[in-house]
């Protein structure tokens, strides 16, 4: 098993305080309380575990959370219970987040992800507006959504190099 | 009076605007007034922030600086958007660092994140500001006999340390006090906290699909007649994938779901055709005490 310290270290230094990730003591509540855990018991041949995300986070074992299945990270439905149960007041949301940018930036993540990107980056939302809908909200009497400046906001993504993250063609 | 500016939010604004007819009417009975912006994406909290953070973090910024310089408060009428703004606001005030990483890249297209205006959801200033005795007041038609099950969703009221509602974040009542101010009867059931599905059904559609009859199961054996909600994303997940979980598991799931404010929008008296409710994909007039 392969220890990597800079991978350590970027979890530690996530967030102010998100080095109380050590003070995990492995109890299970995060798994327990999991409802993403609860329904790949049954069906799964692997299963989803925060709490071994969390585990292998904090010893530093990159490659059993990169290397696995990628439903050990993309298994997360974001309810934002673990952050909730947990007794150490860890933000595993918060870690699984890093885990989550980071299978992006390898290009490992689901197609929803980076499509959804694309069309916030392309027109400002994630779900741009339709023509249909629009005379639908009329009909309504719903008035006109003000369309976003949208050269502004990648001109703003660009400076952060958020763009380079996006897949071509889509 | 307060003046919000209204995030409607992509979901609602592009999909499935009846939700927002509701609201308005509603929120014109209750004088609840609110003007446009020209906001982007929140950024989605499951989505966009899986992608990037820090991109999420900016974005998010930029939309708050938006309301900022009019100097008013964000209402909002989704949960991840309430979600998206209110973490943001969270991270920038406990987080220098951030806030003055942030506040640079805002300097280069001539903004500034100050954190000077409030982010609500609609749920807290109908509890908070306008008070459940009000919203009796305006109740012309009250829903006597409709057993209502509450869904108010993970990213109303987690992480706490973000949403700072009422709530106990995962013993929530704030949603079952609402809907009984319609004359509805509010049933409880053993899964009131589980997540929707809709982020994990994305990637994985069988696990969400798994969840989510774990849900309507609890739903179902409860007796509600009807799901309330207050978040699109969840609204969308029981009103589109009933039909499929029905096929997949050989079992009738048929139970509509209603906004918060459509529920109420009825109760004060309005057309269900200027409220869009033929748009719902579960069928609503089944449901007697709806008088539809």
């Amino acid at each position: 098993m392969v220890i990597d310290f800079e991978f350590r270290k970027q979890v530690m230094d996530y967030h102010q305080g998100s080095d109380v990730i050590k003070y995990c003591y492995q109890c299970n509540r995060c798994t327990d309380n999991c409802p993403v855990s609860y329904v790949t018991d049954e069906f799964y041949q692997y299963r989803y575990n925060p709490r071994s995300n969390i585990l292998n986070a904090l010893l530093g074992y990159k490659d059993s959370i990169f290397n696995a299945d990628e439903i050990a990270i993309w298994g997360c439905t974001v309810c934002d219970t673990c952050d909730e149960v947990c007794p150490q007041n860890i933000e595993l949301t918060e870690i699984f987040t890093l885990l989550k940018n980071r299978s992006i930036a390898k290009g490992d993540g689901p197609e929803f992800i980076y499509q959804q990107a694309k069309a916030v980056y392309d027109y400002g939302k994630a779900i741009p507006s339709q023509s249909a809908i629009e005379r639908r909200r009329e009909g309504m009497g719903l008035p006109e959504i003000i369309a976003p400046d949208t050269e502004e906001l990648k001109t703003f993504l660009n400076n952060m190099n958020v763009n380079q993250k996006l897949k071509e063609g889509e | 009076m307060t003046e919000y500016k209204m995030f409607e939010g992509c979901t609602i604004g592009n999909r499935i605007p009846f939700i927002e007819a509701s609201t308005r009417y509603v929120f014109d009975k209750l004088g609840i007034e609110t003007s446009e912006a020209p906001f982007t994406c929140c950024p989605d909290p499951t989505g966009f922030k899986s992608f990037d953070d820090e991109g999420w973090l900016a974005i998010g910024a930029r939309n708050i600086c938006l309301a900022e310089e009019e100097n008013k408060d964000i209402i909002s009428l989704c949960n991840g958007c309430t979600n998206t703004l209110r973490g943001v606001q969270h991270q920038l005030a406990h987080d220098s660092i951030k806030k003055e990483h942030i506040n640079g890249e805002l300097a280069k297209i001539g903004k500034e994140y100050k954190g000077s205006i409030d982010v609500r959801h609609f749920i807290d200033v109908l509890e908070k500001d306008i008070g459940i005795d009000k919203i009796k007041s305006a109740i012309t038609k009250p829903l006597t006999g409709l057993k209502v099950a509450c869904h108010p969703g993970c990213h109303y009221m987690r992480p706490h340390e973000w949403m700072e509602t009422n709530d106990d974040p995962m013993r929530p009542t704030t949603l079952k006090e609402l809907s009984t101010a319609s004359g509805a009867t509010v049933v409880d059931y053993e899964e009131e906290v589980l997540c929707c599905g809709s982020a994990v059904s994305n990637a994985y559609e069988e696990v969400g699909m798994h969840n989510l009859k774990r849900k309507l199961d609890s739903i179902i054996k409860a007796g509600a007649d009807v799901i309330v909600v207050n978040c699109p994303a969840c609204f969308q997940q029981f009103d589109t994938n009933q039909r499929n979980l029905s096929k997949e598991f050989e079992q009738q799931y048929n139970i509509p779901v209603v906004y918060l404010t459509e529920l109420y929008a009825l109760a004060m008296g309005a057309n269900p055709d200027d409220i869009g409710l033929k748009y719902h994909r579960t069928r609503l007039r089944d449901i007697a005490p709806l008088g539809l």
